[in-house]
């Protein structure tokens, strides 16, 4: 399974995916952690450090930009750790992903009224 | 021998648990879903299991990508629910079946199937959520638990056949272990949903529905597809239908379908369930 690019709009979470955000998403795994949860609201940057994280990252990560964490590599069930401790629902998170505003993408989407 | 008294399908969204712990069952976003739930709970009481067998994929909480196992067993005596980022839920912790979990490791490996055997593992929504779905919140789980991890996040995910073909090991497991045990099989996951890409919240309702019925009495179509297929029709994060394929598998050929439900959508989610009975 190699072309992940046959199914439009559909990025699949593949070897290339997960060399690229391996970083990105092991810090948001240790979220699953209550103290590594303190240390990140304590001070996130120093956290994101404690991972190695890119410059590009960080900033993804700092500004919650939910698209460009996914075009880094990142995975939505790790990054979804980052929502939890920092709440944000899962449906803003996948309006981001298809670039739409949260209310258009509920009902365009969703089918939600 | 013990014996299969049913196969059952579900969802296991997450925020199907969330909506449970944060008392919003009746609200009009949840009340239609957990109402179609009413007569599978119904099905479970009746049909006094002594067993469920599991099937799902952890969600990044009790693997993370330094080791990503095809097909994992738990042989644990518990099995706690893990801290997803929002604390640990106040659900009971889930009782290994022991005894049947390490029956399991040996009949998949002489068949040629190689899990990774874990003794000492947490269990995410993706099965507790099922669990709930089935028997509510007991203060002790009726049930002991054999948990089947099936990896569906990091390609290569396993193929529908390979699925199938654990469901059928599964059987002969179960039909060769030595005692009276009553076993229900929920495969669980999707329906159609997609999380990531500009394609997210891709809900695909028709799909959804010719699934619930072509899984009881249409198998080998939804088995004959291609992983590209799933994804195609029921969306990225959709590819877990995959895991149903373990349960159905392991049921005869003609099943009775007793129950089936179809919501859409819980939280980003076409939600629903399936209850089989063999023809035997």
């Amino acid at each position: 399974m190699t072309d992940s690019s046959r199914i439009p709009d559909t990025p699949l979470f593949d070897r290339a995916g997960s060399i690229r955000g391996y970083k990105l998403n092991k810090m948001a795994m240790a979220l699953g952690d209550p103290a590594n949860r303190d240390a990140f609201r304590e001070n996130e940057e120093a956290f994101l450090d404690r991972f190695g994280l890119s410059a590009e990252e960080k900033a993804a990560v700092m500004s919650r930009d939910w698209h460009e964490m996914v075009r880094l590599g990142g995975n939505l069930f790790f990054i979804l750790k980052i929502s939890a401790v920092d709440p944000v629902p899962i449906t803003q998170i996948g309006a981001a992903q298809a670039g739409m505003d949260h209310a258009e993408f509920l009902a365009q989407r969703l089918g939600k009224v | 021998m013990a014996t299969i008294i049913g196969g059952l399908g579900t969802s296991h969204v997450p925020s199907i648990g969330v909506a449970l712990d944060r008392g919003l069952r009746d609200t009009p976003d949840w009340k239609p879903f957990f109402d179609g739930y009413e007569v599978g709970k119904e099905w479970m009481r009746e049909a006094k299991p002594d067993v469920a067998v599991v099937i799902f994929n952890d969600h990044g909480n009790s693997f993370f990508l330094d080791r990503v196992p095809t097909f994992a067993v738990g042989v644990a005596e518990t099995y706690k629910p893990v801290d997803e980022g929002w604390g640990p839920r106040a659900i009971a912790p889930f009782e290994g079946a022991v005894d049947l979990s390490w029956h399991l490791v040996d009949k998949l490996v002489e068949r040629h199937f190689d899990p990774l055997v874990c003794r000492e593992i947490d269990v995410d929504h993706g099965l507790q959520v099922p669990m709930e779905l089935f028997f509510g919140r007991p203060e002790a789980w009726p049930v002991k638990v054999v948990p089947i991890w099936v990896n569906t996040i990091q390609y290569p995910i396993p193929t529908p056949q390979r699925c199938w073909d654990m469901g059928r090991v599964l059987r002969e497991t179960i039909e060769s272990f030595p005692g009276d045990e009553r076993v229900v099989i929920l495969g669980t996951g999707g329906l159609s949903h997609q999380l990531q890409g500009a394609r997210a919240g891709f809900i695909n309702r028709e799909a959804d529905m010719a699934w619930l019925d072509g899984i009881a009495n249409d198998p080998e179509h939804y088995r004959n597809m291609t992983r590209e297929d799933y994804v195609e029709q029921f969306g990225s994060e959709g590819a877990e239908l995959i895991m149903w394929l373990v349960m159905r598998g392991a049921m005869d050929p003609k099943v009775k379908l007793i129950h089936k439900h179809y919501h859409a959508p819980a939280s980003m989610t076409g939600a629903g369930m399936v209850v089989l009975e063999n023809e035997g």
